[in-house]
């Protein structure tokens, strides 16, 4: 059943895009991230013109992020004060980040910029990720005890101005770095069409030494209050937004995202993190490294904006 | 969205007895959620006392929107998009149907004068030309693109046609009768949106002796045209509306799931 798309103006497979979100969101509940890092190139790559796809994203991944939350929320794994932290960030990120993407647009530079962004944090954090998780599989298959947690954080995350107390992540911190670590997300989540889960989570672990209960958690409650935001400026500012494609997607990401959280306790978390490690890697060579071949065809049209 | 009929300015005929009219069977095409394209057929009759042989040329053209497009060039090993430029006078679409090819049917001159033919669109890059004195001779019309300038215009041309938007069809027409004759032109589902021209024309020993043209639409129908100029002309209730329905259908799947 094709269907054509308001504001895309292309005609799409609707059960295979409902097929897609619901697959992205099961991906996004297992790992506790947005997947809008998956979900952006397959619909660059289905035709949809990069514009659309990344701002209708931003719909998808707050549906899905939302779904999640709530049943984190129930389990006490949300800090929602060190997210409220992170979205103020976000906010501003995402103002300048719309911004920064419609002056691309106009330059003709987006697709340069999409394309490299995902090869570097794509690349990068997927590289990382695959080389700790992998460690600590052989550590275990091997049998020795897993590599004790170094608790010393970073003495400049204290050294710092503005702290603030953290209860649920058990946290005196100031909050210049969460609330850097949002701006920088919520550029990314404009520019890439992305919830940002995966530069979050690592981040999240790796600098502000949160309890690995809560980070998935407060990822997705900042990533909700990102992507909202994002979604409403896209449609205000550019008229990128496609509600029947956001509709089309949510729908059978909402259902996903549920299904993988039930499924994400039927696996270890480094085996989790070893195969989203391998899918972010990817991605993120797939669309980058295409930056590298000579081109078939030299000259590309710009869409929209005229 | 300011779209603009082409308007060839109309040409001289050759003085004729003979003369050409012609119908479109559909001046209207809607454009709803299950468009996939459409079939635009125009009929036609040559009414012609003499017996001389006639050839049609039915031309159908898009609205006018200008066209961005860049080069991919190697900077450090990776290709980039050059600076984007700005070519107008392409029409959104553009098909030509004929009884034979165009160039049988009439010289370089007059298909050039009549735009009859992709190769004589009036396609070019104004914000990319300005005007010197070279060797004595003022005003002379020059390219910032250089050389480089025809490998441009003749992509833009390409990209249309490998998007079926561009295309020429020289058994497009077909006489079905003695006088009568039948065109069918295929709209791809990415054909803009707008108002569109068929120009009828009848050629007799090469020149143009007959003229009609022809207008239909292509417009957004029921409930894409209603999303399409809500998105338009709110867009931050749009925006805001679309949005609360994420965040709903989210908290709804998390509801519906908790029950089970």
């Amino acid at each position: 059943m094709d269907l054509y798309l308001p504001i895309a103006e292309v005609s799409v497979n609707a059960p295979l895009l409902v097929a897609l979100g619901a697959l992205v969101g099961f991906i996004s509940g297992l790992f506790g991230i947005g997947g809008g890092f998956l979900m952006t190139p397959v619909l660059v790559l289905m035709g949809i013109p990069p514009a659309v796809a990344v701002a209708s994203m931003a719909n998808h991944v707050a549906a899905s992020s939302t779904s999640s939350v709530i049943s984190y929320t129930r389990k006490r794994a949300v800090d929602f004060r060190m997210g409220g932290v992170l979205a103020g960030g976000g906010v501003v990120g995402a103002i300048v980040g719309v911004e920064v993407f419609r002056w691309l647009r106009l330059m003709g530079q987006a697709d340069l910029v999409v394309a490299l962004s995902y090869l570097i944090f794509l690349g990068v954090i997927g590289g990382l990720m695959l080389v700790e998780s992998l460690q600590s599989i052989l550590r275990r298959r091997s049998g020795q005890p897993p590599k004790p947690r170094k608790d010393r954080r970073p003495p400049w995350l204290y050294g710092l101005p503005l702290k603030m107390r953290f209860p649920r992540s058990r946290l005196y911190i100031s909050v210049i770095p969460p609330v850097l670590l949002g701006v920088f997300v919520g550029v990314l989540s404009a520019v890439m069409g992305v919830g940002g889960g995966f530069v979050l989570v690592p981040a999240m672990v790796y600098i502000l030494r949160m309890p690995a209960g809560v980070v998935v958690g407060t990822s997705l409650f900042q990533i909700i209050i990102t992507t909202s935001l994002t979604g409403v400026l896209q449609a205000g500012r550019n008229q990128t937004v496609d509600i029947v494609l956001a509709t089309l997607l949510l729908v059978g990401g909402v259902l996903g995202a549920q299904l993988g959280a039930k499924a994400s306790s039927r696996f270890r978390a480094e085996e989790l993190r070893a195969l989203l490690a391998l899918i972010v890697l990817l991605v993120g060579l797939r669309m980058g490294l295409g930056l590298f071949f000579t081109p078939d065809e030299p000259f590309v049209l710009m869409t929209g904006m005229g | 969205m300011a779209l603009d009929i082409p308007s060839p300015t109309a040409p001289q005929l050759t003085a004729s007895p003979a003369a050409v009219s012609a119908a479109l069977t559909t001046t209207q095409v809607r454009v709803t959620s299950s468009f996939r394209g459409a079939r635009i057929v125009l009929y036609g009759a040559v009414f012609d006392p003499t017996t001389k042989p006639s050839d049609v040329v039915v031309i159908v053209r898009g609205p006018e929107l200008p066209v961005r497009i860049a080069r991919k060039t190697k900077v450090a090993g990776v290709w980039v998009n050059s600076r984007p430029v700005v070519f107008r006078g392409a029409p959104g679409f553009y098909m030509t149907a004929s009884t034979r090819p165009l160039e049988e049917i009439a010289g370089f001159g007059t298909l050039r004068r009549l735009g009859a033919g992709i190769d004589h669109l009036a396609i070019n890059a104004p914000f990319e030309q300005h005007t010197e004195t070279r060797y004595g001779v003022r005003d002379v019309v020059v390219s910032r693109l250089g050389a480089d300038y025809l490998d441009w215009r003749r992509a833009v041309v390409r990209l249309k046609e490998n998007a079926g938007l561009y295309d020429a069809d020289d058994k497009g027409v077909t006489f079905v009768d003695t006088d009568l004759f039948k065109a069918e032109i295929d709209l791809p589902t990415e054909a803009p949106i707008g108002r569109y021209q068929a120009e009828i024309i009848l050629f007799q020993d090469g020149q143009p002796v007959s003229r009609k043209v022809r207008s239909l639409t292509v417009e957004k129908a029921g409930i894409e045209r209603t999303l399409y100029l809500f998105a338009h002309r709110s867009p931050w209730l749009y925006g805001l509306v679309s949005m609360a329905m994420a965040l709903g259908a989210g908290w709804a799947a998390s509801l519906a799931f908790r029950r089970n």
